[in-house]
Parts: C-alpha cells; structure tokens; sequence
C-alpha cells in the first residue's frame, strides 16, 4: 500500500480529505516549511491525539475526524474506502498547558514551564512552549512568581474553574446562534422525528456547553467544574416514574412531566442503588442526560481504542 | 527541517504549505457503502454520467441501488483538500511507527485502512494534490437528513471556534 506520489488520482497511494481553515492556506504563501502532524496529549483521557502545528506564527489545531460506518469517498477518479473526513480547527493550547500544570501541580511549588511542560510519551510537547502570548494565557489559570527575571507558575483551580466558567458562557452563545438543540432528550426526541423542542432552557445549554468543555479536562476538573457551574444533580429521591410505559400514538403526546424520568439509564440506577457502597451511589446520582461530548459530532461511538485521531 | 532534536522530528508529518496553494479543483462524492479498496475507479464512466436531476434531489444508481444526494458546501472559513503522503527518499516500505497499533503487517489492498492510517506515515511528508469547496453527499434512497452525522461534523467548526475562543480578562 505505498503512496507513489504521483500525482495522478492517487492510484493505490491513500488519499486523506481535509477541512483546513482557510488562514493557514493564506499563511502558506510565505512559508515554505512549519507546518506538521503531531501526536500531543489528550487532555481529558491522557492517551495521544494528532493535532497541526503551525509553526510560523506559531499556531496550534486539533484534527478531529468524522468517521461513520458504511462511507466511501470517490475522489475524481478512484475510490478510497472508509469515507474519513478530517478537520483541523483552532485549538485553545491553555487545555494541553493545563494538562502539564496539573501534573506538575502534585510537587505543590512554584515552577519555570520549561519544566512544567515534559512528557516523555508526547516529546513535540516542547512545541507548545512556543506559542506566542504564553504569559497572558497563563494568567487565568496560573499563580506566577518572578524572580530574577524567570517566571515560576503554580496552578490555581480556582482562577481555572473561572476561566473554564467564561468558556461555557462563549459555548453557550455559539449553541444559541448556531440553533443546537440542547434540550431534547435523545428518548422522548425518537418518538417525535423532526418535532422541534423549543423550551432549551439555560440550564440545558449550560449542561451541554459543560460536556463539550469536559472534552478537554480531566474528568476530576470537570466534576469541579459541574459544581462550579451549579448544575444541579438529581435529587436522590426521585419519585417513582410512572409505571405506565410512553405508547406511540398518532395523537401528539404532551410531555406533562419531566423527560428525564422516561430516562431508562434513571430507572436502572434507581434499581440497582439497593446493592451499591455509598461512593457507587454518589457517581450514580450524577446526571449525564444531556452532556454532550464532542464524539456525538463524529460518530465514534467508543473512546476505548488508543491513537484514535 | 527546524533544529528540534532528531528523535522529535521523526514523530511528525510534514505538510507542504506550497501545495496548499494548489487550485486544481477535485470531484468528490461521499457515499453511503463502503468500498473496500483504494484504486482508481471509472468514476466519470459508470457513475458521473448516470446523475439526474431528480424532484428530491440528485439521483443516481450505484451497484443497483438508488441514491439520493446534494451538494454540500464547505463549511465557512475553511478549504476543503484531498491530501497524498509521500516518499521519503530512503523511507522503508511498511515501516512501523511507535503507536500501538495491532497492524504488524502491511494490510491487504483489500483491507480498510486503519483510522490512525494518517499516523502511520510520521516522519514523512503530506501534500495537497487538490481542493475542494462542495461535495455530493448521497444516502441510500433518501437524502441524509438534518440529523445525519455528516452534517452534525459540519457544524463543528463553527462550535470549536466558540470553545476555543480566547475568553475575556477581568
């Protein structure tokens, strides 16, 4: 399977579709090198991710691929199966810095980020260290000492708890113009196809922004993060849902009552809650109706398999 | 080659930007089968030519079943480009690259390439060989409707620029 290079219709050479932005297409014309794929942390999961770097600006993408079964592309003259489609959008580096500062955090003291920013399994890691206004990123999530002229950061949970705040607000307002539906529960959605829910109140853009974000941190900082937010969890004593189950009917059925208690993953945890130790049951009284992680975007279904891109 | 250390420049993929320049304007069409080959195809012979104009949509028969499809636009802000690893001079034919990837042999032409196909070609150069600003989305029988996947990637960009937005200082 080697690509040939030649130019042709890419016979037998694999060919990868790509969504670029358009700026980097502008930047090319005075750059004749410094633009590469790196493999760099994935901030939420800690396994290795693909991501572009820019070098001349310097400047910094994640790719993220749709990926559906049962795809194929015909390109001009030929066929390339799988039907991957990648895109590269601009990528916020203080979540990978983030990653570092945490890491290094456990030392509990105040450090230059040249030795923050290490990571044996993700050596371009160094890459990071040289992106422009790395002061100022720092700020919202940093305490900086500087003496004799270096700068030492420790990481502080409570300036980046109020920084990740104003990221979801900025989510928020995009799910707002871009007209996502935020609200409907994907079980009471797939009785009515097409019906548009149209009451997203705020705490369900608040709870979808949340996972998009929770995309990018660890999953102890975005526990934080949903308390931070006052997102609020599930009362543990629910009222029993009906034991009616919904029917499909031509008549439109009016959702008189809460969605979330027709939530089947609800009524399971309300049955199992009998046999599990008090920590099971204070995971389980956390709701995850409703958040939303960017893989819903592009169809991977499971987040087991390392070096996914 | 910048003046990072050797061993780090072996983990990456170069990209040409003089080839983003590159204007040749590609056909693409995404379709609703998998084709479990990469090779040339007579695309313009059998299934270009068999495409109406239908009252919902394009149409087209593709192994006798019927597909309905639209153009789809490029989401703003970005290009579209097919992109072609190359060579590399004294490059070795199926090496490995450092991921743990279970592929230890070089696939079969008939295999799907693996998702992280694009890892497997570190310390190479990728190059755009076309661009594109639409391409013909087909599903089977129906058009793929406002909830198909597809079109939800679509919106990512737009979604991705909001999260990864510098916020505001105090």
């Amino acid at each position: 399977m080697a690509g040939r290079g030649d130019g042709g219709d890419g016979a037998g050479a694999r060919q990868h579709v790509f969504l670029l932005p358009e700026c980097l297409k502008d930047a090319s014309k005075k750059m004749t090198s410094g633009l590469m794929f790196v493999k760099l942390v994935r901030p939420c999961s800690g396994e290795g991710a693909l991501y572009l770097f820019n070098m001349c600006l310097p400047q910094l993408f994640e790719i993220k691929v749709f990926k559906e079964k049962h795809h194929s592309w015909f390109i001009n003259q030929s066929v390339q199966s799988g039907g991957l489609l990648h895109f590269a959008t601009p990528m916020d580096p203080l979540f990978l810095l983030l990653h570092y500062l945490i890491k290094a955090d456990k030392e509990g003291k105040f450090q230059p980020l040249d030795q923050v920013v290490v990571d044996d399994m993700f050596p371009n890691c160094i890459l990071l260290l040289k992106l422009p206004e790395l002061e100022k990123l720092l700020r919202h999530v940093t305490e900086e000492k500087e003496i004799g002229k270096k700068k030492y950061y420790k990481y502080s949970k409570e300036k980046t708890l109020k920084w990740l705040g104003k990221k979801v607000n900025q989510t928020v307002a995009a799910l707002k113009t871009n007209n996502i539906n935020v609200g409907a529960r994907v079980q009471s959605a797939a009785f009515f196809p097409g019906h548009q829910i149209s009451s997203d109140k705020e705490e369900d853009y608040i709870r979808y922004a949340h996972g998009l974000i929770s995309d990018y941190i660890s999953k102890e900082l975005s526990d934080d993060l949903s308390k931070y937010l006052k997102l609020p969890e599930p009362s543990a004593s629910l009222p029993n849902p009906p034991s009616k189950k919904v029917k499909l009917s031509d008549e439109p059925v009016e959702a008189r009552e809460d969605y979330t208690k027709f939530n089947t993953k609800d009524l399971k945890t309300e049955k199992k809650n009998s046999k599990m130790t008090a920590a099971q049951k204070a995971l389980a009284k956390v709701d995850k109706t409703g958040m939303k992680s960017i893989d819903s975007f592009f169809g991977a279904k499971n987040k087991k398999k390392v070096g996914k891109i | 080659m910048d003046s990072e250390k050797e061993d780090i420049g072996k983990n990456r993929i170069h990209l040409r930007p003089v080839t983003l320049l590159n204007v040749t304007p590609v056909t693409l069409h995404l379709l609703p089968c998998e084709v479990r080959v990469n090779r040339p195809a007579p695309v313009a012979r059998f299934f270009t030519p068999a495409i109406r104009q239908g009252p919902d949509g394009l149409e087209v028969s593709f192994r006798g079943r019927s597909l309905r499809g639209e153009e789809v636009e490029v989401p703003p802000g970005l290009v579209g480009y097919v992109m072609v690893t190359e060579e590399k001079g004294e490059v070795s034919i199926g090496k490995q690259d450092f991921s743990e990837g279970s592929h230890s042999d070089e696939p079969e032409q008939e295999l799907v390439e693996p998702p992280e196909a694009l890892e497997r070609d570190f310390d190479r150069f990728i190059s755009a060989s076309a661009s594109f600003s639409r391409f013909t989305l087909w599903g089977l029988e129906t058009i793929p409707g406002p909830d198909a996947k597809v079109r939800a990637a679509l919106t990512w960009p737009s979604l991705a620029a909001a999260i990864h937005a510098q916020v505001p200082e105090d």
